[in-house]
């Protein structure tokens, strides 16, 4: 059982906020630069989103099966929850396949930076849109430095 | 001898004596390769008396290839070569890519024992059984660039087929203590100042050309091996990465992480970074794709500035560690300036993360009133100088003026400028810190620390497995899921990480960055299709253990102790806030447990029990005489 109890809740949470880094001019005019269709897969709970970056303005579109995707995703719904706080080690999950990208992986790389403000932002939606419950970092302490090296 | 050229190269400069010497079957066996050959030759030749100064002609210098270089195969192009370091005074070494190793195994060797110091400048000639010590009064003085151009054009109708130079610049010649040694003007062994070593020798060069092959002993199987691997470059994002951006691609995932020093590792986010990033590398500099030999990776590539300040003709583009170095370490936001900046570098004959570094460290004295422009000359050494950064380099190159202050490294700096210029410093054993932070993955503090040569993520293969682009599930230590932030399993993960990172980098010799999809099963069927030995991943691991040792005995040998395996008060203070706010490796803990798990007495040696038991029963009476 992953973070999420149900698809809906987890379509209701990520789409939100999909929509919301569509309102953020300075995501969205760098996605939108991109031209890019992307279809993420969830698993546990599935859903499947396309987020479309080729028109004027970013559409999201949840349960969209049929357009055909320039790049697809494949991931846990709680590994993609862990990317938008920034603590998923994206080289990691690449390499031992938490992460499946296909399509034009240059191009996809292109957007980190453009999408790195958001992992500032997902918690602060989270909290304001009633979603504390998902919030990480609010049970996330940092370690505890340990004392100075004694030479 | 399949996989092998059959031959090691003993060259004496001081008499000019030239022997052949046949590689040994069982000797081939026991050691691969690379640095296996290396490490156990080059104590060989000094166990009668280790005590010398790096510079001294009683330094041997070894390049080795391994049974793999000369294929053409995606990342097995690397070759290495090992010595003291005039930079740290213990063992150095470095590992290269290029075409060197593949031309040095056509022509019949599988590596050169270089020993004693020239009369006069000299260059080494070799074109199968043809091998000579020739005068280089004519390139003495002369850039890597120049030098590599007119060697090849020089002796082009001395070899049918076309021959690959490798050669010292004025760094070099002029004893810098990180000067490198470089094949075709991009592929350097940059780090420890091997380039140093030849400069003292009076060598400025190696030219080889060959007509021979690399023989393999099972074609069919190394084929079918070759045609699986096909799919897995296909799948591997990580090559697709390399493939486009090369290695400046790990900046945009670097930052996520904290990864990537800013400021002289005081800072883990910066807003100008994409000012510096491969997005500004491809719009700015991008001038085509590079690769080394039978690479299909080509992760090297070409840029060029083609007006203003920084103008530089088409040739080798900043790899990651320079645009780090140069770029976020100083807060410099101008992209051609690093290009630039790396080009001096590659001219001259620097390593580009000591000389970016060590820049980095005069600009934070220059800022904290250590030094001023009355000792700069006249440089104004601040935060994102672009021209000073650019113009220090070119004095550093030169030896000339504050230039020759910084010429030595950060930490032999930091003793000339005096008061607390050693607090700035990012130094382990006199070696500067790689662009990757300890904060960010705490098993890189204790690679760093406990690392033969100095800080350095490319001595095991922590950097790799810890920071996530490579996976090899046939080993359980190397396949564990790990605590961010935590520095638990880090001891266990960096044994494990030295063991199959010898075999794999340092012997066999396979490519940090091209041959990181390869499972273990993967590398060592690779190396017994060729070989046809018949070495099984225990085998292998018991190998790369032995390797790990001997270059730790010299590097004690040498005189490194506990206290060198420590890290700078710089890299163990917690950043206040980004992605690894609070997070400090326990170096206490970490090195506890890693002196406990390779059988290391509490001064940093491995015990004398521990040495014998995998057959350095002469190492160990070195080190316990």
């Amino acid at each position: 059982m992953g973070m999420f109890e149900s698809a809906e809740k987890f379509e209701e949470v990520l789409v939100g906020f999909f929509k919301l880094m569509g309102d953020t001019p300075k995501i969205a005019d760098k996605l939108l630069a991109s031209k890019l269709i992307i279809r993420f897969i969830y698993s546990d709970p599935d859903l499947v989103v396309v987020v479309d970056c080729s028109g004027d303005k970013i559409d999201v579109r949840p349960n969209d099966k049929d357009t055909k995707a320039i790049v697809e995703m494949s991931m846990s719904s709680d590994i993609a929850h862990r990317f938008w706080f920034g603590k998923v080690n994206l080289t990691s999950a690449l390499t031992r396949k938490e992460m499946v990208a296909k399509g034009p992986i240059p191009k996809v790389l292109k957007l980190l930076p453009a999408v790195q403000p958001s992992y500032a932002m997902y918690p602060q939606y989270l909290d304001s849109h009633g979603y504390e419950k998902y919030n990480i970092l609010k049970a996330y302490k940092p370690p505890t430095p340990p004392a100075a090296p004694s030479a | 001898m399949h996989g092998y050229a059959g031959q090691i190269l003993y060259i004496d400069l001081s008499s000019g004596k030239i022997e052949k010497k046949a590689l040994d079957a069982d000797f081939a066996r026991n050691y691969i390769g690379g640095l296996g050959f290396g490490t156990r030759i080059y104590l060989d030749l000094i166990k009668n008396n280790p005590n010398f100064d790096a510079l001294s002609e009683a330094n041997p210098f070894v390049l080795m290839t391994g049974p793999l270089t000369g294929l053409k195969m995606n990342g097995v192009a690397r070759w290495t070569v090992g010595t003291k370091s005039p930079q740290t005074g213990f063992w150095g070494d470095a590992n290269v890519g290029g075409f060197f190793g593949a031309y040095l195994k056509f022509a019949g060797y599988d590596g050169i024992v270089i020993t004693g110091k020239a009369e006069k400048p000299s260059y080494i000639f070799i074109r199968d059984d043809v091998v000579e010590i020739r005068d280089s009064g004519k390139y003495w003085g002369k850039d890597i660039y120049e030098t590599n151009d007119e060697m090849l054009e020089d002796l082009k109708r001395e070899s049918k087929r076309p021959g690959q130079v490798v050669c010292i610049g004025p760094a070099g010649e002029n004893l810098i203590k990180f000067a490198s040694i470089i094949n075709n003007k991009r592929h350097a062994a940059g780090r420890t100042g091997m380039g140093a070593v030849w400069g003292s020798k009076n060598l400025k060069a190696i030219y080889a050309s060959g007509s021979g092959d690399v023989q393999i002993a099972h074609p069919d199987k190394l084929k079918e091996l070759k045609e699986e691997l096909k799919s897995v470059y296909e799948d591997s994002i990580y090559i697709a990465a390399l493939k486009s951006s090369g290695t400046p691609a790990h900046i945009d995932v670097g930052m996520i992480a904290g990864d990537v020093p800013i400021k002289n590792w005081q800072m883990t986010e910066w807003d100008s970074i994409n000012d510096i990033g491969p997005g500004a590398i491809e719009e700015k500099l991008f001038a085509g794709h590079k690769t080394c030999y039978g690479c299909g990776v080509a992760c090297k590539k070409d840029a060029e500035v083609k007006e203003g300040p920084y103008k530089m003709n088409k040739g080798p583009s900043p790899e990651y560690e320079t645009v780090a170095t140069f770029g976020s370490m100083c807060l410099n936001t101008n992209i051609e300036s690093i290009a630039k900046a790396n080009e001096i570098c590659n001219r001259y004959g620097m390593d580009t993360i000591t000389c970016g570094s060590t820049i980095a460290f005069a600009i934070e004295c220059f800022e904290n009133g250590l030094i001023s422009e009355k000792d700069t000359d006249g440089l104004k050494l601040t935060w994102g100088n672009s021209e000073a950064i650019v113009a220090l380099t070119e004095k550093i190159g030169k030896k000339e003026g504050f230039g020759a202050v910084l010429a030595d490294g950060s930490a032999k700096a930091a003793q000339k400028i005096g008061k607390n210029a050693a607090d700035f410093l990012t130094t382990v054993k006199g070696l500067e810190a790689p662009m990757h932070d300890p904060r960010s993955a705490h098993g890189y503090g204790l690679a760093y620390g406990v690392s033969p040569r100095g800080a350095c993520h490319e001595a095991s293969l922590n950097f790799n497995v810890e920071g996530g682009a490579m996976f090899v599930p046939e080993i359980e230590d190397l396949s564990m899921e790990l605590v961010e932030h935590s520095s638990d399993d880090r001891a266990k993960l960096n044994v494990a990480c030295q063991d199959y990172g010898m075999f794999f980098t340092s012997c066999a010799i396979f490519c940090n960055l091209g041959a990181n999809p390869l499972t273990a099963t993967h590398t060592v069927s690779m190396v017994n299709h060729v070989t046809g030995f018949d070495y099984t991943l225990e085998e292998i691991i018991d190998i790369g253990r032995r390797v790990w040792y001997l270059k730790r005995g010299l590097t004690n040998l040498f005189g490194a102790r506990a206290e060198d395996d420590r890290l700078p008060k710089r890299l163990m203070s917690a950043m206040e806030d980004g992605p690894t706010a609070g997070s400090v490796p326990d170096m206490d803990k970490m090195l506890a447990e890693f002196y406990e798990l390779r059988g290391f007495d509490a001064s940093g040696i491995p015990k004398s029990e521990t040495l014998k038991k995998i057959g350095l029963d002469d190492l160990a009476q070195m080190l316990h005489a």
